[in-house]
């Protein structure tokens, strides 16, 4: 990169969808606070309707906020109309120039820039080698599979080297494996170029592959930041926990200990807990989350919960045992399966908890 | 948008602008006056070197000032040796009294005086006079001069003179308003681009705002307001005319021949549209083309082709059938050419909804062991029938505003467009006709709201999902061979009616000397050359115009939010809605006066080509659009296009074919337009339809039939043209699957 890379800073940003039906207004964004460091890949993560393309279209431009201030490093481009902002959008349709070639799409950015012609050629060729479509030049964008359109797309974004790339559900349209394939080399890109991007996806798998942080978002409002492994290992709510990965939730009081080591009583049994989100304390009823595989399975008695084996189902490298417990069913991952105990189906077990990585959350 | 620092420099701007127009307005002014003062003292010093010395000629002499400075008078003065004033001559009382009342002033004495020196002297500020004229007080300039006598060096006398400065006073004001209006401009473009984010949409808001507020509003208020009015003053007399039986008469005679008119045409169209959507009849692409032939054809054609075979001397009623009592004109004649007209715009109304309703509801009903006539009255005719009344109103509507073959063929059948066009043309009463043409509004916007929102809404058609490929074989073979037959007839006598007019070109005296001639293809071209020249010309510009606004608008109107959009949509709309009648009267009235004084230049006919050829044109941009993937246009944005650049590189491109399609329609129905373009044709540019009506009017059919068939081939050329460039429809096809 020729170019430093920026940050981008939100704050106290909202967005207000005026209702002219005589409803309430929409608050589709509500105060979003967040700062993406220069180089950083941050994703937004949330279900449809959290607010996370919204936040995207006021960083690009194509929203304007009804409150609050964005800076592309230090300039505020709150009011700047999106020609005007050193952003590029690589959006969930494409939207490829139907009636330009795969070359002149990507070299469509540079024109207006009023690059000589020469140089225009030279960079066109180097950015689609980049992305791999080094002889697609001619081509016509509808006769492009969905993967390669979406590189051309990513390459049209790219060779204008913006300060910031931002990515709609770029991967959304793909089928499976593709998904994967160019997940990597988005991420790849992206690391080598050191550019700063924000991405926005409801897929967890793919936040939690490609980001250095994510922003899980519902209903508006940022729920949490953090590292991928901070908001897999440590969600302060019990949206966040499951909504990056299976969990399962136990009711749970409080009865003593402090941070590091929490006493709390399930099933009458008293259960450690090593971890727990700001705001608990002695006396309140918690949430007790477990993750999968922080889970064993005991003889019957021997465990915290009593339930039996619904199913088992072998995946090589882990087991997934499902157990039907008083709360509902539970899924516990047993890895290496082979050198560990098998419960048959239907038979009765116990559910154990490994007290380091289990965590306690606020209930509701 | 409004901000504490964007209005501050709106204010600021508006200030140092208002300062600076200011001062050029000033020093414009003053430098104007000065001049005129400086050529207005030179005529008068030479006036003054034409004293005569004789006394008793100076009455005569004052008399001719006038000639050199219209409106003005003089006073002379004797002076004596030691240049006192010894007599005062005036050629009339008036000047006399003013001097009377005057001289003392301060101004008035300097000015004799500097007068005696050798020196003209112009009274600051002027006077006002009452010169006894019934003019009233005028206000005027007064000037002093020398009368030098031979020597040049003495001065035998002076005159005063008093003009008045009628031409001055017109350009001040203009340089006045000039000043104001530049000042007017600078603040609403410099606050466009300061307090919006999107200047240019801003801009172009404006101008079309301006566009249809001008020539929309504007005409429309105007023709209103006339009908209100008689010899300058309210009155609602023109209204009680209207309002009369005798009117009232001619306001059902069009709703009536517009019911008979859509019933049928819907009644043809339909079967028309079944035969092609719902059997296996052969040929479909050619029934469906001549079925839209009609569609593209001058006003007077089919007009011209029906009285020369069913007429008084018509070659069927009198050669053939040899009647004597039959008259073609009349409701029945009227009926059939607007039928054969119009029923193209409901076959391809009903062909579109038929082509939309999935055939798998009939199967369905066929499998469930419905009958085939059963399974078209239950399922297939109440689905069609939204698509049904739009094309009944679409047809009613367009009944209601025809106003070319009525005005040849009603006979003494009375219609309401004809009616105003004769309140205007024939009794010169523009308010009368105005009024007439309003009352004509109210079916046809009736019709027009009836079927945009109330039948639109009410369409199934959507429900049924994608189209599928197979049709359903609807009619047993009986059936489709009686619907073939009687489509088949209809088509036939529609080519056998466009024959004829080809053949008109080529008879001597249609009804009296059926023999072969060419000279009525040259004398029909000489004597229509201009016609032609003019039509084809004022089209051809007005076609890219009406394609570019059209665009324009729909990228503002579908991309853009502002305020008032649906105001700006509905205005640019209502041409479509309003009878040509209506339009070309409310032209004249609108703009016969200045400011805008436009009638009889090419400039109002262009106008009136785009003004009523842009709701189609929205439409089809429109409709264009919403095709495409709006992320396209944000790409674009994105990477650092400014709205006119990703205008003129991705959705003009993209809307190419709306464009060319709305370029052509434009240049076709302008080049056929009758009923707005007859009051607003002049000497200086006429028009090729009104040249076939006064042929036909003339009775001289083989002229017509001449100039029709020409009408008729330039606009098929168009067509070809246009299909050529359309080809290319597939771009924005792919990019909704994108």
């Amino acid at each position: 990169m020729t170019k430093s890379s920026v940050s981008v800073t939100l704050s106290g940003v909202t967005k207000r969808f005026r209702n002219t039906k005589g409803r309430a207004d929409t608050v589709a964004v509500h105060e979003s606070d967040f700062v993406v460091a220069a180089g950083e890949l941050v994703t937004l993560l949330g279900p449809s309707g959290c607010g996370k393309t919204t936040t995207l279209r006021m960083i690009a431009g194509f929203e304007l906020p009804s409150a609050g201030r964005i800076l592309i490093g230090s300039e505020d481009v709150t009011m700047l109309p999106p020609n005007k902002r050193d952003t590029a959008t690589v959006f969930q349709s494409y939207g490829l120039f139907p009636h330009m070639s795969v070359a002149d799409n990507v070299a469509y950015g540079l024109k207006l820039r009023k690059l000589p012609k020469e140089e225009i050629v030279r960079k066109v060729g180097e950015t689609l080698k980049l992305v791999g479509l080094a002889d697609y030049g001619d081509r016509a964008p509808g006769k492009l599979s969905g993967g390669q359109q979406q590189r051309v797309a990513l390459a049209r974004s790219l060779i204008v080297e913006p300060s910031v790339l931002l990515l709609d559900e770029p991967l959304s349209n793909l089928d499976a494996l593709l998904r994967e394939q160019m997940r990597v080399e988005i991420r790849r890109i992206q690391k080598s170029l050191g550019i700063t991007a924000v991405y926005v996806t409801h897929d967890r798998v793919e936040a939690m592959s490609l980001s250095d942080r994510v922003i899980v978002m519902k209903d508006g409002e940022i729920k949490q930041i953090g590292t991928p492994s901070e908001i897999y290992e440590d969600p302060v709510s019990t949206f966040v926990a499951g909504f990056v990965g299976k969990v399962a939730f136990f009711p749970a009081e409080v009865t003593g200990g402090g941070p590091g080591d929490w006493e709390c009583r399930l099933e009458g049994k008293s259960v450690r807990a090593a971890r727990a989100a700001p705001g608990i304390g002695i006396g309140n009823s918690a949430v007790f989350m477990a993750r999968p595989e922080s889970l064993r399975l005991a003889e019957s008695g021997e465990g915290v919960l009593e339930g039996r084996v619904r199913m088992n189902v072998y995946l090589g490298h882990s087991m997934e045992c499902y157990v039907e417990t008083k709360y509902g069913e539970v899924l516990v991952q047993i890895d290496d399966p082979i050198s560990k105990r098998v419960y048959p189906e239907g038979g009765a077990v116990s559910v154990d908890f490994d007290h380091d990585r289990v965590r306690l959350l606020p209930t509701g | 948008m409004f901000t504490k620092r964007t209005t501050t420099k709106l204010i600021a701007a508006a200030l140092v602008f208002a300062a600076f127009d200011y001062w050029i307005w000033h020093s414009l002014r003053d430098s104007f006056r000065k001049i005129s003062d400086e050529s207005r003292f030179k005529e008068i010093a030479l006036f003054a070197r034409a004293a005569p010395e004789d006394l008793s000629l100076v009455d005569g002499w004052l008399a001719t000032l006038p000639d050199i400075l219209p409106g003005s008078r003089a006073a002379f003065f004797l002076a004596g040796a030691d240049g006192s004033v010894l007599d005062l001559s005036a050629a009339e009382d008036s000047v006399r009294a003013f001097w009377e009342a005057h001289s003392s002033e301060e101004a008035y004495a300097r000015g004799l005086e500097s007068a005696y020196y050798l020196e003209p002297y112009m009274v600051s500020g002027g006077a006002a006079i009452d010169f006894g004229d019934e003019k009233g007080p005028t206000s005027v300039g007064v000037y002093f001069a020398p009368i030098p006598d031979e020597s040049g060096f003495n001065v035998r006398g002076a005159i005063m003179v008093m003009a008045p400065g009628i031409g001055a006073a017109r350009f001040e004001t203009l340089l006045l308003t000039l000043c104001l209006l530049a000042w007017a401009i600078f603040t609403v473009l410099y606050g466009v681009s300061v307090l919006s984010r999107d200047p240019v949409t801003g801009y172009g808001v404006i101008i079309l705002f301006a566009l249809a507020l001008l020539f929309v509003a504007y005409p429309l208020f105007e023709s209103v307001r006339l009908t209100f009015m008689k010899d300058g003053a309210f009155s609602l007399e023109t209204w009680k005319t209207t309002f009369s039986s005798r009117y009232l008469v001619s306001l059902w005679g069009s709703v009536r021949l517009g019911i008979w008119t859509a019933s049928f045409s819907t009644l043809i169209g339909f079967a028309c549209a079944f035969l092609i959507e719902r059997t296996s009849v052969g040929g479909k692409k050619f029934i469906s083309t001549l079925a839209t032939m009609p569609v593209i054809s001058p006003p007077f054609s089919l007009t011209l082709s029906i009285i020369l075979l069913f007429g008084n001397n018509g070659l069927i009623t009198r050669r053939l059938l040899n009647l004597h009592d039959f008259s073609i004109y009349g409701i029945g004649g009227l009926v059939l050419v607007q039928t054969i007209g119009m029923f193209p715009i409901a076959f391809l109304t009903l062909s579109s909804v038929l082509k939309s309703i999935d055939s798998t509801v009939e199967d369905a009903a066929l499998d469930l062991r419905a009958s085939r006539p059963w399974t078209f009255l239950t399922i297939t005719l109440p689905l069609a029938m939204p698509g049904v009344l739009s094309a009944w109103l679409l047809v009613f509507t367009n009944s209601l505003a025809d106003f070319a073959n009525p005005l040849l063929l009603a006979g003494s059948y009375r219609v309401l467009s004809v009616d105003s066009y004769i309140e205007v043309t024939g009794r010169n009463n523009l308010g009368g006709g105005a009024a007439l043409s309003l009352l004509l509004l109210l079916p046809s916007l009736t019709a027009f709201f009836a079927q945009r929102y109330w039948v639109n809404r009410k369409s199934f058609v959507t429900v049924t999902g994608k189209p599928s490929t197979r049709l359903t074989e609807l009619a047993s073979p009986p059936v489709r061979i009686a619907l073939t037959v009687f489509v088949g007839l209809c088509l036939a006598f529609i080519v056998a009616l466009y024959g004829t007019i080809v053949a008109g070109c080529f008879v001597k005296n249609w009804g009296i000397d059926y023999s072969f001639t060419l000279a009525n293809i040259g004398e029909a071209l000489s004597r229509g050359a201009k016609a032609i020249r003019d039509t084809v010309i004022l089209s051809a510009i007005a076609a890219p115009i009406a394609g570019f606004l059209a665009m324009a608008a729909a990228l503002l109107i579908v991309r853009k939010s502002f305020v008032a959009k649906r105001l700006l949509e509905g205005f640019l709309m209502t041409p479509f809605a309003v009878p040509g009648t209506l339009v070309g009267i409310s032209y004249v009235l609108a703009f016969n006066k200045p400011p805008f004084l436009l009638v009889g230049t090419a400039a109002i006919i262009a106008i009136t080509y785009v003004i009523r050829e842009l709701p189609v044109g929205l439409e089809t941009g429109s409709a264009s659009l919403r095709q495409i993937d709006p992320a396209i246009e944000e790409a674009a944005q994105d990477l650092g296009a400014d709205v006119p650049t990703v205008f003129r590189t991705i959705v003009l491109p993209l809307l190419r074919p709306a464009f060319i399609s709305t370029m052509s329609y434009t240049f076709v129905r302008s080049m056929t337009a009758v009923s707005a373009i007859i009051f607003l044709i002049s000497a200086r540019w006429y028009h090729l339809t009104v040249q076939i009506y006064n042929f036909s009017e003339n009775l001289r059919f083989g002229l017509a039939s001449v100039l029709a068939t020409a009408l008729i081939i330039i606009v098929l050329v168009a067509f070809g043209v246009m299909r050529l460039l359309v080809r290319d429809e597939g771009l924005t096809e792919k990019t909704v699957s994108m």
